[in-house]
């Protein structure tokens, strides 16, 4: 669904993806990881084109991206994003946050964009939600409802960029919850996160960052139960 | 003390019809100079926020020459310069003075209303699929709008107190006509002071107004 080979990311001097080569299979669930600072965002949201590689290639859903001449903004409709701060937008009730994006984009009617839209937070449990605000939300619901408006675009892989990080540890249950329903519906899904619990539950597939390199890949048993590589042994000490 | 406060109840009882009429004048000029001054202030905040290196240029330009010089000269220089070429009311030459030294501050205004949104907000359009113009016009603007809103409430009481200084062209605002007062009657420290109690009533009356305005934004949203 994603191959990402030979990826190179810097800013400026300082080298943050050395050369990455991942293939994300459909319907595969990979848990990313890694200390603050080891490139597994920048991995992701190059996987959005919101960072564009220096060097190496994209391919999404068989198609080679060429950032010169591909349409990005096609691309991006087609890959769902969820970011560590939500990004909900403050002036648009929760509905509109859901539907800004098929009508805007997908030029859906609004009457089909709605019923979308609250079928999507049936789905994630905010269907009584749809008229108020962002800021009348926990951090939580308003997760939820960033994985809503994702979704309404109808993605073929969906990015997580921490999404439990900047919750309150009693709100993130309801967050992975959503998660590990849309996995076991089998969305395509890159994970970013801490939750270690939910990786080893819900990945296929845990792998393993550390300045700009992947040096681990594997399942969750493997991952936790024989970590090939020292750094991936001190990871797992340090979060667990 | 007493004597001082009768007098200046005197001046206040004699110049009140003329007052309230220049009074219109002076929220005229305001209002003219607001409006037309945020309408080049979009212009000139989009051509800063351009990709276009001429665009800027023209834009800092314009910016640099309005808030490097006082306005009274752009008043002077506008009303010599326009009124060489095209006949137009004393009025309508002070109006379009104030106007374009707005949109100069107000250019700034929007501009840093619209790169104070969060970058996130952006990021999060531009992965749903929307394109710049789309990102700009339904995400970004209608944010920067509202966070425009309070200090364009301070351009506008600026304004209201600035648009004294088109007296100098002489338009009948009230400034103008306390100066007028003051030399007739004899009575320049009364007379500045019945317009300063002008100023300060109308600024307190749009302070409050704004205030009101912005609680009300506030209540539903962000």
């Amino acid at each position: 669904m994603i191959i990402g080979e030979n990826i190179h990311k810097s800013f400026g001097d300082l080298e943050v993806l050395k050369g990455v080569d991942l293939h994300v299979q459909p319907q595969e669930v990979v848990v990313l990881v890694g200390v603050s600072g080891s490139g597994k965002s920048t991995l992701l949201r190059c996987f959005n084109f919101l960072e564009m590689i220096n060097e190496g290639s994209i391919t999404i859903d068989g198609k080679k991206v060429d950032p010169k001449k591909d349409n990005l903004t096609k691309i991006r409709a087609e890959v769902g994003m969820v970011f560590q701060h939500f990004n909900l937008f403050p002036h648009k009730t929760v509905l509109e946050n859901v539907i800004e994006a098929p009508i805007t984009v997908k030029k859906m009617n609004k009457e089909k964009a709605k019923k979308l839209g609250l079928e999507l937070l049936e789905k994630v449990g905010l269907s009584d939600k749809a008229d108020v605000y962002p800021s009348k939300l926990s951090g939580g619901q308003k997760q939820r409802v960033a994985i809503a408006r994702s979704l309404a675009m109808e993605p073929k892989v969906m990015l997580f960029d921490e999404p439990t990080s900047a919750l309150d540890p009693e709100l993130v249950g309801e967050v992975l919850q959503v998660m590990k329903q849309l996995a076991e519906e089998g969305m395509t899904m890159v994970v970013v996160t801490h939750e270690m619990k939910f990786a080893k539950e819900v990945a296929d597939r845990i792998i393993m960052i550390d300045q700009g390199t992947i040096i681990e890949s594997a399942d969750p048993e493997n991952f936790f139960g024989n970590p090939q590589h020292e750094r991936t042994r001190q990871f797992i000490q340090l979060v667990e | 003390m007493f004597e001082l406060f009768g007098t200046v109840f005197e001046v206040f009882m004699r110049t009140y019809p003329g007052f309230l009429e220049a009074t219109v004048v002076t929220l005229q000029l305001t209002a003219i100079g607001v409006i037309l001054g945020t309408v080049i202030g979009l212009v000139f905040a989009l051509m800063k926020i351009s990709g276009s290196k001429i665009l800027q240029w023209i834009a800092n330009i314009y910016i640099t020459v309005i808030r490097g010089t006082p306005l009274i000269v752009q008043i002077m220089f506008l009303y010599f310069g326009i009124v060489e070429i095209y006949t137009m009311s004393n009025f309508w030459a002070g109006a379009i003075a104030l106007g374009v030294h707005n949109g100069a501050y107000i250019a700034e205004i929007f501009r840093g209303a619209i790169q104070g949104v969060d970058p996130g907000q952006r990021e999060a359009s531009m992965s749903l699929g929307m394109n710049r113009k789309q990102t700009m016009q339904r995400i970004v603007f209608p944010q920067a709008l509202r966070r425009s809103i309070p200090p364009l409430g301070n351009q506008f009481i600026i304004t209201l107190k600035d648009s004294s200084l088109v007296y100098i062209i002489g338009v009948a605002e009230i400034f103008s006509l306390a100066n007028r007062e003051a030399a007739q009657s004899f009575q320049p420290f009364e007379s500045f002071l019945v317009v300063a109690l002008y100023y300060l009533v109308l600024v307190m009356i749009f302070t409050y107004l704004l205030r009101w305005y912005e609680n009300r934004l506030d209540v539903d949203k962000t």
